[in-house]
């Protein structure tokens, strides 16, 4: 679901700075990544697989969490909004979408009780929010080939800025105008901003620590200190002495970090072998 | 348009692709924009009006096309005029080189209600006077854009023009994107850099406010809107407090030193101990820091004596006085109503004219002489009588019309346009289309939304 939400935000927010002609991006192209059913990662695979993960685990989430993930799936297999996302309705059936994602994680927020399906669907959530951000960051901190000193102004970061819903904080709290620096900052180290790195790492640390302390054993104590690193690095970091090919290890590095940390905590807990 | 029903050849690509939709299509676009006015908050507040305090600004789908080297020649002609304009203040703040010269009636200046004496000898940052301004244009029958007011103390409805592209993205995205549109979104981000640079003292992260009367002033969404668009604060005049000639701002962390006032109020209610003492809206001392060069007031006090309906008339002549060219845009005919000959001929041919107040804006206190009932007439040829000096006429001018959508139709509707011009340390800058205001009353001349006028999204196309 937080996928399905990432994925929507990126769209919505490349298809409006294309009418500003800041991106050339084909209405048709949209709709492919949304609908498309053999793209596995197009909205309608993305909602698909959410349903069947929640009908698996019917009895750890509530009622109301099911029937919010069960109707944002049938509102993508419906056609109906699919023969609307002509280019006067692109925006309109994005939008829809995203009220249900919001719906849901707002249902789930008030519903859910904070027990052990909590704190794994927050793994789940804070994992893909980290890798998101990473991956958007890298590829827009690609374009100045990670040099920190290169021109860019504040409307050339307001893309990477609005896909992770940051623009507004940024405008607040940056005014300095060493731009590509500050949006670094935003993305990576900003404690207050909801998708930047730390504030997932810090998030993902709160819920590994709830269930690990419910499972004690040589194995998750392992997964706690391989987190533990990961998330250090991100902590501890000197934001000052990022630059060039530090910065694109960073990127690179905790990304594969994170998804090697992934594997193992799936290991660790669903694996059936 | 050229006609009741041709329109100009810059028309051609969006008549085409509005032909190509029918009418239910349309219908539902105009649905669509109202709604999402509606949604997002886009109101403005009538005064007197008994139905409640927020409307939504009346909104027409099809975009006004404005083709680029017209726009480039409108463009020459308000940094032009606005150079003037800001040398004038300058001027009249200062060693009235002006007046001495004659060019302008030492009379009038004096007796013009908004000449701010306590603004004399006062230096502003960069000797920028008119920072943010919107210059009211219209086209004449000839095809040639006059100007027809100046607005130089708080123009608005720069959001709504703001707004009025960001939904047509929303009602026309392939239409848009096909038309080589100029682009206007950096407005707010070029605004904050202005206002940034208007500091005092040379500052790494100054403060920027935006002061406004509050949640009941008729553009309280433009103030919150701007304040979003910025990223900064949204104060009242209790939010903000003088000590040792500083203005700061009372935040859960204490005061905090502001550098830059970007005032939406008037300059009788900024500060109670200068101008209005029962004023609330205001700062007591607010003044007396401005005079000290602590804080930065945007725009500077006083610019009233230069959007003044009377002082207009001389526009052209500061041109030629400041700086030494022709003015590129011409100004309307103005009569002004103190001279006895000139007051008698225009009662007589008052059929043919519009009279204005001259420090009233928003189409409040304007008589248009062709539809002035007899008993109305009497009483504000007496009101002239009295007080000449606060009225003009000028000819009524038949706006030009552009194409609406109107009841299931295309109808022609009068417009004006409202550039927006941004005047910084680097220069002047306009915003590439500006807000266009539509008479959408059927042979209205007044556009102003607080006289049932709407808006249209303007696009310069090259």
């Amino acid at each position: 679901m937080e996928r399905a939400d990432g994925l929507l935000r990126v769209a919505a927010v490349r298809y409006t700075l294309s009418l500003d002609k800041l991106f050339t991006l084909p209405t048709d192209e949209v709709g492919e990544g949304l609908f498309d059913q053999d793209n596995p990662n197009s909205l309608r695979v993305i909602l698909t697989r959410a349903r069947e993960n929640a009908r698996g685990v019917q009895d750890h989430i509530t009622k109301e969490v099911w029937e919010a993930v069960n109707a944002i799936y049938h509102l993508v297999e419906g056609h109906s909004l699919e023969d609307q996302f002509s280019s006067f309705g692109a925006l309109h059936v994005m939008e829809q979408f995203t009220r249900h994602c919001v719906l849901y994680a707002g249902i789930t927020d008030i519903t859910m009780p904070r027990g052990v399906g909590w704190n794994f669907m927050n793994l789940g959530k804070y994992m893909e929010r980290s890798l998101q951000t990473l991956a958007l960051s890298d590829k827009e901190f690609q374009v100045i080939d990670y040099n920190m000193e290169e021109t860019r102004d504040i409307m050339q970061w307001r893309y990477l800025l609005l896909c992770l819903s940051g623009y507004e904080l940024h405008l607040k709290t940056y005014r300095s105008s060493s731009y590509n620096f500050n949006a670094l900052h935003q993305v990576l180290f900003n404690e207050d901003f909801p998708h930047s790195l730390i504030y997932s790492l810090t998030r993902l640390q709160r819920h590994l620590n709830a269930i690990v302390k419910e499972n004690r054993s040589p194995e998750s104590e392992a997964l706690l200190r391989h987190f533990g690193r990961i998330y250090s690095k991100a902590k501890y970091m000197d934001p000052e002495s990022i630059n060039g090919r530090t910065l694109q290890q960073l990127f690179g590095e905790t990304r594969t970090e994170l998804l090697l940390f992934g594997r193992r905590l799936g290991q660790h807990f669903f694996s059936y072998s | 348009m050229c006609g009741a029903d041709a329109t100009r050849d810059h028309y051609d690509k969006v008549i085409h692709t509005l032909r190509q939709l029918d009418v239910g299509a349309l219908i539902q676009k105009d649905r669509l924009a109202a709604e999402l006015f509606m949604n997002q908050g886009i109101t403005f507040t009538v005064y007197s009006d008994n139905r409640g305090i927020e409307r939504i600004f009346p909104f027409d789908i099809i975009p006004r096309v404005i083709p680029g080297h017209e726009w480039d020649h409108i463009e020459r002609g308000i940094q032009q005029r606005l150079k003037a304009l800001n040398l004038f203040l300058k001027d009249i703040y200062g060693p009235q080189d002006i007046l001495k010269a004659r060019v302008i009636p030492a009379s009038l200046v004096a007796s013009c209600p908004h000449y701010t004496r306590e603004a004399y000898g006062i230096r502003v940052p960069h000797d920028i006077y008119v920072h943010i301004s919107g210059i009211d244009l219209i086209r004449g029958n000839d095809g040639r854009f006059y100007v027809l007011e100046d607005n130089l103390r708080t123009p608005s409805g720069v959001s709504y023009m703001l707004e009025n592209r960001e939904v047509t993205k929303r009602l026309f995205p392939n239409l848009l994107t096909d038309s080589q549109v100029r682009r206007i979104s950096d407005y707010p981000l070029v605004l904050h850099e202005i206002l940034s640079q208007l500091a005092p003292t040379q500052l790494a992260h100054p403060t920027v406010v935006i002061l406004t009367p509050g949640v009941f002033n008729s553009a309280y969404y433009e103030h919150t809107f701007l304040a979003r668009q910025m990223g900064i604060s949204l104060v009242e005049g209790r939010d903000l407090t003088v000590d040792n000639h500083k203005v700061y701002m009372k935040t859960t962390n204490g005061l905090e030193q502001v550098h830059v006032i970007y005032r939406r109020i008037d300059d009788e209610y900024l500060d109670p101990l200068v101008f209005r003492p029962d004023s609330a809206l205001g700062v007591p001392g607010l003044m007396g820091a401005y005079r000290k060069g602590n804080v930065a007031i945007v725009n500077a006090v006083g610019n009233g004596v230069a959007d003044d309906k009377a002082v207009y008339a001389y526009v052209p002549g500061m041109i030629r006085f400041y700086l030494n060219e022709e003015p590129i845009l011409p100004n309307v005919p103005t009569y002004q109503l103190s001279d006895p000959d000139t007051r008698a001929y225009v009662f007589e041919h008052i059929g043919n004219m519009v009279i204005k107040r001259t420090n009233q804006s928003g189409g409040y206190g304007m008589i248009m002489g062709n539809r002035v009932g007899e008993e109305e007439w009497k009483h504000a040829r007496a009101q002239i009588e009295k007080e000449s000096r606060n009225f003009i006429a000028q000819p009524i001018i038949p706006l030009s019309t552009v194409p609406c959508f109107i009841d299931g139709g295309f109808r022609p509707r009068h417009v004006d346009l409202r550039p927006y011009a941004l005047y910084g340390p680097q220069g002047i800058r306009i915003v590439p289309g500006g807000l266009t205001r539509v008479a959408l009353k059927e042979g209205s001349l007044v556009v102003n939304s607080s006289q049932g006028g709407g808006s249209k999204d303007t696009w310069v196309i090259d």
